[in-house]
């Protein structure tokens, strides 16, 4: 195991930050921390990484205790924090030798692990520049570089696509998958859905500083009872075809949604053709319908009752 | 040796503040240099132009009158106080005296006898004064029996010494240890302003709390990355005292022997000590960037101010040198103007400084230790 948390418990005076938080990441995972803003996240990971204290509970990093002091278990580990943490009198090459510097002292391999982090993240173009110089998304990626030169089996990344473009934002996406497949564990936080789905081989969703479940992506979807999603637009509808809609055949709920509504099925395989079915019979005019399998958010939101993205 | 490279490179990046202080300096030191650089080696006598009223025409107000005119020049004027101060003005006359009627009665009584007009834009005109006085005090040393011995008087103060300004005793030419005096203080200013300056933006980069958390999360030890930012910020101010003090020996380096360098020199680097002690205190207080330019403003100019850099010790109130003495810039100051024959003289000064120092270092680490522990 690479990482295990057992029973993590951190408090702020009154404030529970952690409740009894458990976490197991495997060699070779890209694991999801998943949950809204202030769930735990980042306090999870601080704790970890022994950067703060914490109340009860056990932290095992490559099956040793984890301590401030453990200077071996941290040459193997990498983080990229939530800020862009870099200095702003050093250049982009600067930067990257210094926080590479604090884990490797050959110089020769210092610079051969430089330039590759620096091709890594493609900034070879940027070399000379000050990070103010530099957009939202190529200080992000200097921040990623900053943190995986020396080349760590165990990289924390803690939200690292936050207030990038959408360019930026595949690229990172693109690399963390690449830094996986050569080899490193990865524990990626984020409150981006999507991103989740997309890279991550497993997801511990958290909230109010408990994991509430920890799974791969379909073992996630496939524990609510939500199985399709129909959105619909209507341009004449009355409170009494909603209401008739309501009680169509696997429909579990019906929300309204700004213009739109939300139909949620359970099983069922022809929930679509159902619907269209009572839309010709009613005689309604529709100017949306599409089907949406359940996302994480579903997952969220049927285990807490509230949106993830709230 | 990472983080102490990376100090020093992002320490010289701050290379306009330390240029802009040190030139400052220099250039100050060059204006200050330009007057009164050459050495004092004889005097000169001076001849006022006096006019004297007399009132009181008696034998002692003559004798007066004759003795003045024997050192000056006595020059017409008229009792207008318009007409005198035009002519003083003018500088028709150095100064005017008036003799009242009641002299001899006033120089028994010990009263104020006479008075004077003088220009206060030369200096020289005190000599009147003192030549009044020191006549005046003769008289009455004579006074007896109802009459004045002015010849004892006139003997008396016929008797002159030859004075010939060699050097002070402990061999240095009081002009040129003027100027490093001025210089040295000044340095003082320059030191506490750069230091605090300079090393506080460093520190602030590096102790910047999400770059800290990168360096505590690494496999760099606590103690190895400390002995480093130490030895990157004892470099830093290594380089800076050096400077000032080259500057020193570039501008008078030729005039070195006349003053006691080495006075100087050993008072800049336990100046430096406590100095760099005060800023590793601030920088444990605070990462505020804003702070620290506050900080060394107020510090570096506050403390000068009231130690007597930019206004001799000798002409500020004793409340302030009271106050002033809770800083080692006062004790740096008075080593500079002490003359003094061996170091051992400014031992006390030199203590006082050192225990400073110590004084901030074990401040700054109870904080340090306190914001370990938050």
């Amino acid at each position: 195991m690479v990482v295990k948390v057992n029973k993590l418990v951190k408090r702020y005076k009154d404030l529970i930050a952690l409740d009894h938080f458990n976490m197991e990441v495997k060699e070779g995972e890209i694991l999801g921390l998943l949950g809204p803003n202030g769930c735990g996240k980042t306090t999870a990971i601080n704790c970890i990484l022994s950067l703060l204290n914490f109340d009860k509970g056990e932290i095992q990093i490559f099956d040793q205790k984890m301590t401030p002091n453990s200077y071996e278990i941290k040459k193997q580990i990498g983080i990229v924090p939530q800020e862009v943490s870099v200095f702003d009198n050093l250049t982009v090459k600067e930067n990257i030798d210094y926080f590479c510097g604090l884990y490797i002292e050959d110089k020769h391999l210092r610079k051969q692990y430089v330039d590759e982090a620096i091709n890594f993240v493609g900034l070879k173009d940027y070399l000379k520049f000050y990070p103010s110089s530099l957009s939202g998304g190529l200080k992000r990626r200097l921040n990623i570089g900053c943190g995986i030169a020396h080349k760590p089996r165990l990289i924390f990344l803690d939200e690292p696509t936050v207030a990038v473009d959408a360019q930026s934002r595949n690229f990172i996406l693109d690399g963390i998958k690449r830094l996986n497949k050569e080899g490193s564990t990865i524990i990626y936080t984020t409150h981006y859905l999507e991103e989740a789905e997309m890279i991550c081989n497993r997801i511990i969703i958290m909230d109010k500083g408990k994991n509430l479940v920890s799974g791969t992506n379909e073992e996630l979807k496939s524990m609510i009872t939500t199985t399709e999603k129909i959105v619909a637009g209507f341009s004449d509808i009355d409170e009494e075809k909603v209401e008739q809609m309501r009680k169509l055949p696997h429909v579990i709920d019906l929300v309204k949604r700004e213009e739109d509504y939300i139909i949620k099925f359970e099983n069922g395989i022809n929930n679509l053709s159902n619907l269209l079915e009572f839309i010709k019979d009613n005689q309604l005019t529709y100017t949306k319908l599409y089907s949406q399998l359940p996302t994480l958010n579903d997952v969220f939101l049927e285990l807490t009752g509230k949106e993830l993205r709230d | 040796m990472t983080v102490y490279k990376y100090f020093i490179k992002i320490a010289l990046r701050n290379k306009g503040i330390i240029l802009g202080y040190t030139i400052m300096l220099l250039v100050f030191a060059l204006i200050y240099g330009g007057t009164g650089s050459e050495k004092i080696v004889n005097f000169e006598e001076t001849r006022l132009n006096i006019g004297v009223i007399n009132h009181s025409n008696g034998e002692l107000s003559n004798t007066l009158v004759e003795y003045l005119g024997k050192n000056n020049n006595i020059v017409g004027t008229k009792e207008d106080e318009d007409f005198i101060k035009n002519q003083i003005f003018l500088q028709a006359a150095n100064a005017v005296i008036i003799i009242p009627e009641d002299f001899e009665e006033k120089v028994i009584n010990k009263e104020q006898s006479i008075e004077i007009f003088r220009d206060d834009r030369k200096v020289e005109t005190y000599q009147t004064q003192n030549q009044i006085n020191k006549f005046i005090s003769f008289a009455n040393a004579t006074y007896g029996k109802g009459d004045f011995d002015l010849s004892n008087v006139i003997n008396a103060l016929d008797n002159s010494v030859d004075v010939n300004f060699v050097k002070t005793s402990n061999g240095a030419n009081q002009d040129i240890n003027r100027w490093f005096k001025f210089y040295y203080n000044f340095v003082s200013y320059v030191i506490l302003a750069i230091y605090i300056a300079v090393i506080g933006f460093v520190m602030n980069d590096f102790t910047h709390m999400e770059i800290e958390n990168r360096r505590k999360v690494s496999s760099k030890k606590f103690l190895n990355y400390n002995q480093e930012i130490y030895l990157g910020q004892m470099s830093i101010a290594i380089f800076i005292t050096s400077i000032l003090i080259l500057g020193s020996v570039i501008i008078r380096g030729s005039q070195l022997s006349e003053v006691h360098f080495s006075k100087y020199v050993l008072n800049t680097l336990v100046f430096s000590f406590s100095a760099l002690c005060l800023v590793f205190l601030i920088n444990n207080i605070t990462n505020n960037k804003f702070f620290i330019t506050g900080m060394s403003t107020i510090l570096s100019l506050g403390t000068s101010f009231i130690s007597g850099v930019m206004v001799p010790q000798e002409f500020l109130g004793e409340r302030v040198l009271k106050i002033a003495k809770f800083f080692p810039t006062y004790y740096f100051v008075a080593i500079n103007n002490k003359d003094i024959v061996s170091l051992l003289d400014v031992r006390y000064e030199i203590f006082m400084q050192l225990l400073f120092g110590l004084g901030f270092l074990l401040i700054g680490l109870y904080f340090s230790k306190v914001k370990q522990k938050s």
